[in-house]
């Protein structure tokens, strides 16, 4: 199926906060430290993602990216995967849970084709199984 | 797949527009590297990922971007323009 990029994409959330599970989604390059590397020597970009669960130590993500600076990430990782955020909201009783899955990419590609058609598509597939998210928090740097 | 619904914490909203992400929340302000505050600023976090959460369940319209003002963050960046 072709999406029409004069269309937005909207999917309808039902329910209520205090029910529902968040996932993350961020653009801003970040991955475990004993993840692969995002490829930053490739002058097109690096395609790839990687998969965060839900239990990890943030202490242990870091950013590989080289198109915005994360100084500040490198200090508190929050603030472009606010993962320690999402447990304080569900603490406080404001959402349900956290998913299982979440995803760090490096959002610099001059391979927007790729990008859109195939690693966007295969996030939304990881998200979709198995992470039990019923909604996603998307991020930049 | 049904769709997941999303909700994107942009601090470029005019290269963001262009994509027209179904809700979006632009902290004003916020420099590229800082989507939710500054390092250590939990409680500025936590309100924006609070706000950004509540825009799922608001009438917005999609392919908007919604401004708000955290003047805790105590400063003025302005966001990188399309084509600049």
């Amino acid at each position: 199926m072709t999406i029409s990029r004069k269309c937005v994409p909207f999917t309808p959330f039902e329910g209520e906060l205090a029910r529902a599970t968040i996932g993350i989604v961020t653009a801003g390059g970040v991955h475990l430290r004993d993840q692969e590397p995002f490829n930053i020597a490739d002058e097109l970009g690096d395609l790839g993602y990687r998969v965060i669960s839900d239990d990890v130590d943030s202490k242990q993500l870091m950013v590989t990216h080289h198109h915005y600076d994360h100084s500040d990430a490198d200090k508190d990782i929050n603030v472009v995967f606010p993962l320690d955020v999402l447990r304080d909201l569900r603490v406080s009783g404001f959402i349900h849970g956290i998913a299982r899955k979440h995803v760090g990419y490096m959002g610099y590609t001059m391979q927007l084709k790729a990008m859109y058609e195939g690693t966007a598509r295969e996030i939304a597939n990881e998200i979709d199984k198995g992470s039990r998210a019923d909604a996603v928090v998307l991020t930049g740097g | 797949m049904k769709g997941i619904p999303t909700v994107l914490i942009t601090v470029s909203p005019e290269v963001s527009a262009q994509m027209r992400p179904p809700r979006a929340l632009y902290p004003n302000g916020f420099k590229i590297g800082n989507s939710l505050g500054k390092p250590g600023m939990r409680d500025l976090q936590r309100k924006v990922l609070h706000d950004a959460l509540t825009l799922l369940t608001e009438n917005t319209r999609p392919g908007s971007i919604i401004t708000r003002d955290y003047p805790e963050y105590g400063e003025y960046h302005e966001p990188p323009r399309v084509g600049k």
